[in-house]
């Protein structure tokens, strides 16, 4: 299971806390300095990481726990709402209206896995009888156009782009009116890797987006990305109005904790996972029951909110 | 980093405990400009090891001893061992009248055929005749891409006279075929038109795809390259250590069992070096994995934007 390796290590670290005979603070440090360590490994951001590790410090009082409460609970609740809030945004994730034409763009690094990730999901929704299209708006790098076309075409979904135009604006907006015209529902547009170094494609990015008002602006990451990945995530944000991440490549071997730090940064949920090179290597993605499932403890989970 | 540690000052004997708290910023320090951990780890420690029982002056503080022994250690790191020069080997080769093969391997995406392009760009410049194989025949595209790249890379360099041979060509043989047979005709094939190297493209795989990684250890043993060089993106977090160990085993253990002296990765191509900031710890976590060099660093993407390592510049930005 995805993020799976990282969830273990965690669960291990929380159960330290119930082996122990008592729970002073130097259990606690052993168990933070645990857990710690594996969200670094798996790439989480510095930042968050020290952010989860104070927030826990701050929880708990030895002082003041009165010696009927117990501590295993209120730290373990303590440390369990933290990854939470690494994990969850707070905020539903988009969803599709039938009957509407739904435009989606797609937005990430080079190289990231955005035109895979393209027909994948226009896959994924035709699948379930939506009527989808792809729509190429990527003009600057080599041979974008036929990357797309040849994924279209062996999925059998119809596509839009040119060989001559140069301008990604003007094809997004032609694809889009022209598939609006014949009443596509989803209708799903891939754009040229970009990094917020170079302005000048991020301006584009803009551009493409102010023309086709997307309903969706879908962040796909890469899930072997370092800790570059929280500001770039944090630009492309603050550039368009990024509502979904897609994180891929998860079927390496890789723990995908960069992805923690992207939802952080762009205030928008995980909602689907590639994991793999193939056409029906996309997953689902809901937060809630992963969290639960990655800590593997129903019980934990009442105690949320608590 | 070192401006905590004010307080503890010169005339004693340094201990590994005296410059543990020093040792553990620097190691957070060094994570937060995304060295993998285990690297961070490993290298924090060598520094302790070596600076344990050594007396400081009484002008020099603990925090610039420390600071100037992992300077030292990082320098040491991304110094080449070997040297690679691949345009006089490229030259040596055409001297013994052979094309100089090198092979272009990594995960997925991370700028293989983008850097082998700008490769190319640069060998033309140079006064070289490159075949490109394209022996990526699995990704969607694949083939467009370096066809694209071959015919723009052509019109900066026409052929001699009208008529003329060809710089730089495309030797491709479309989708799902048998990329290590394709390389060998390719290699056959530069040999009779007399190009001077062959630039072999391969497909991104994930170090763990077992069938995948098996493919590409046989396209390299039965063409056995001038050059093997590995592209990792300047991006990749803890995977980096990982993804370079594996492709080195991989070429290691699917290797002829009768080989007494298998291949493995010659060097390091280091890609989208622009998009990182000063967070550059992955040079040092791939060259800390396998001791091989950064042969070329990928700024751009563009053909001008291939560099090689500044070593210097990589350590003052680790360290800021
Ligand atoms: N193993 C694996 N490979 C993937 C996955 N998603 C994408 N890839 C591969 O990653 C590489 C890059 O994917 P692309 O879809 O071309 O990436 P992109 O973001 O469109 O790239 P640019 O348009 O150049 O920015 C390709 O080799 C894909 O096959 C995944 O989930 N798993
Ligand atoms: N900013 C930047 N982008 C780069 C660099 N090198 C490559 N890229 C971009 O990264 C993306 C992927 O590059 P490719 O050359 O297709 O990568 P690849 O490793 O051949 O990909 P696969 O064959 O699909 O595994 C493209 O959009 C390139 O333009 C670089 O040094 N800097
Ligand atoms: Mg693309
Ligand atoms: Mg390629």
């Amino acid at each position: 299971m995805v993020l799976a390796d990282l969830g273990r290590k965690i669960t291990t670290a929380l159960r330290s806390l119930s082996n122990a005979t008592v729970i002073n603070e130097e259990v606690v440090q052993a168990m933070l300095k645990e857990i710690c360590t594996a969200l670094l490994e798996a790439d989480v951001n510095v930042k968050l990481v020290g952010r989860l590790r104070q927030n826990v410090r701050d929880a708990i009082d030895f002082e003041e726990m009165a010696a009927g409460l117990n501590k295993r609970k209120i730290i373990q609740s303590s440390v369990f709402n933290e990854l939470c809030r690494l994990i969850d945004p707070g905020v539903p994730a988009w969803t599709a209206t039938k009957g509407k034409q739904n435009v989606i763009m797609f937005v990430g690094l080079q190289g990231s896995g955005k035109t895979t990730t393209c027909t994948k999901l226009a896959y994924h929704y035709q699948h379930k009888g939506w009527k989808t299209c792809l729509i190429c708006a990527d003009t600057f790098r080599a041979g974008a156009f036929d990357q797309l076309k040849q994924n279209a075409t062996k999925a059998r979904i119809p596509f839009y782009g040119s060989y001559t135009e140069m301008d990604p604006v003007v094809i997004a907006m032609e694809g889009v009116e022209k598939f609006k015209a014949d009443n596509f529902e989803i209708i799903i547009v891939d754009t040229s890797g970009r990094h917020k170094q170079e302005e000048s494609l991020f301006e584009e990015m803009l551009q493409v987006s102010q023309a086709i008002n997307p309903d969706n602006i879908i962040y796909v990451m890469d899930a072997t990305i370092g800790q570059a990945c929280e500001s770039q995530a944090r630009a492309f944000k603050a550039k368009v109005d990024v509502a979904s991440v897609i994180v891929t490549k998860l079927d390496g071997h890789a723990k995908g904790g960069g992805a923690l730090s992207a939802v952080a940064a762009t205030e928008s949920p995980i909602t689907f996972i590639g994991t793999g090179e193939h056409i029906d290597d996309l997953e689902p993605f809901k937060t809630k029951p992963f969290i639960s499932k990655l800590l593997g403890m129903g019980d934990i989970q009442g105690l949320v909110d608590k | 980093v070192f401006s905590l540690f004010k307080s503890i000052t010169a005339g004693r004997v340094i201990t590994a405990e005296s410059i543990g708290p020093v040792m553990e910023k620097m190691k957070e320090h060094l994570i937060t400009k995304n060295v993998a951990i285990e690297i961070a780890d490993k290298l924090c420690s060598s520094v302790t090891g070596k600076l344990d029982g050594k007396t400081i002056g009484t002008f020099s503080g603990i925090q610039s001893v420390v600071k100037s022994s992992v300077e030292e250690a990082l320098v040491q790191i991304l110094s080449p061992k070997v040297r690679i020069d691949v345009l006089q080997d490229a030259l040596k080769a055409k001297e013994a009248g052979r094309p100089f093969v090198v092979t272009f391997c990594g995960v997925n995406g991370v700028g293989k055929s983008t850097n082998l392009a700008k490769i190319c760009f640069w060998l033309l410049e140079n006064g070289l005749r490159v075949l490109i194989a394209a022996c990526d025949t699995f990704r969607s595209g694949a083939v467009e891409q370096l066809k694209t790249h071959t015919c723009r890379l052509s019109s900066l360099h026409p052929p001699e006279r009208e008529g003329g041979p060809p710089r730089v060509l495309l030797f491709e043989r479309g989708y799902g075929k048998d990329a290590a047979s394709i390389c060998m005709e390719a290699v056959n094939f530069a040999r009779q038109q007399r190009y001077d190297v062959v630039l072999v493209d391969t497909a991104g795989r994930m170090q763990d795809n077992e069938p995948l990684m098996v493919s590409l250890a046989k396209l390299i043993r039965v063409n056995s390259p001038d050059l093997v060089l590995f592209v990792g993106e300047a991006l990749v977090g803890n995977e980096a250590v990982d993804q370079l160990v594996k492709f080195n085993r991989a070429l290691i253990d699917f290797a002829d069992s009768s080989d007494q002296n298998p291949r493995s990765i010659d060097g390091i191509v280091l890609t989208k070096f622009d998009t990182i900031d000063d967070k550059v710890g992955a040079a040092i976590s791939m060259t800390y994995t396998t001791g091989q060099p950064i042969v070329f660093v990928g700024t751009g993407q563009t053909y001008q934007d291939l560099r090689t390592l500044n070593v210097q510049a990589v350590v003052a930005a680790l360290l800021k």
